[in-house]
């Protein structure tokens, strides 16, 4: 079966945006970078049958974590001289070499697997739309959902406490 | 097919190990976490899609809250150490050396 063409465009754009992500020395570009590849992964998710978390994730991603990072990015201010030293280029490629071996093993892996590969079954008419994921959310992971949230308040609490100057 | 996605995912997720362990810019290592959490939930979605079942759903939905929680706290231990060292660079960070 051939690779959908609308999915292999928003792979191609995230996978390079994410490459250029972790290359750029300036943490802006890198910024920016981080805006296309989840662009690129909402699109992924759309293919996914799954409406409500690509609008989630377009929410949350580039909604408050980019701009989270964009805001510190502005904060700090930094001049070039200030990027810090990166490793030595052997160091480097050797790390880049060990994650493309853990890429090959794994790509390798599931290309081979033949129960990977068959088409997918239809889903269910609304399946991933807000009802049914919010049916599983209140229902079954209720409990979980509410210590989210706790987890969140101790987040807030503790990006004050750290970033505050004076208590 | 659910390959092409598993493969999307390890991708993604090779490419935020090498940012993470290579860089040694606080800033964009953070951002490759990012990355690794979001190849881990491509792959929660497209298992939840081979399966048609919604739980799936449910899982990337907490990992993005963890997600959100986890940056939100890395930034600001970040913004505390450039204002106490100067610096985002983790080798300058090695005051717990022996």
């Amino acid at each position: 079966m051939a690779i959908d063409p609308v999915f292999a465009v928003a792979a191609g754009l995230s996978v390079a945006a994410g490459l250029l992500m972790v290359t750029r020395r300036n943490p802006v570009y890198s910024a920016i970078m981080m805006l296309v590849a989840f662009l690129g992964l909402a699109v992924v998710y759309l293919k996914l049958d799954a409406p409500f978390l690509a609008a989630m994730h377009v929410l949350v991603y580039t909604g408050a974590i980019l701009v989270l990072f964009l805001f510190v990015i502005m904060l700090l201010n930094l001049k070039p001289e200030e990027f810090g030293v990166e490793y030595p280029l052997p160091v480097r490629g050797a790390i880049g070499a060990l994650c493309a071996g853990l890429f090959g093993l794994l790509a390798l892996g599931i290309w081979n697997d033949p129960a990977l590969r068959q088409p997918f079954k239809a889903t269910p008419p609304g399946f991933g739309d807000v009802k049914a994921v919010g049916i599983e959310l209140f229902g079954p992971y209720a409990l979980p959902f509410e210590l989210i949230s706790v987890l969140i308040l101790v987040a807030i609490f503790g990006g004050v406490v750290l970033a505050k100057r004076k208590l | 097919m659910i390959a092409q996605y598993l493969v999307l995912s390890a991708a993604l997720f090779a490419i935020g190990a090498y940012g993470a362990l290579a860089r040694r810019n606080l800033l964009i290592l953070l951002m490759s976490v990012e990355l690794m959490l979001n190849g881990v939930n491509v792959a929660l979605l497209a298992f939840s899609k081979m399966h048609a079942s919604i739980p799936g759903h449910v899982f990337v939905l907490m990992v993005m809250g963890v997600a959100a929680a986890e940056v939100s706290v890395g930034l600001a231990i970040l913004i505390s150490v450039f204002r106490n060292r100067k610096t985002v660079d983790t080798g300058d960070l090695r005051s717990l050396k022996g």
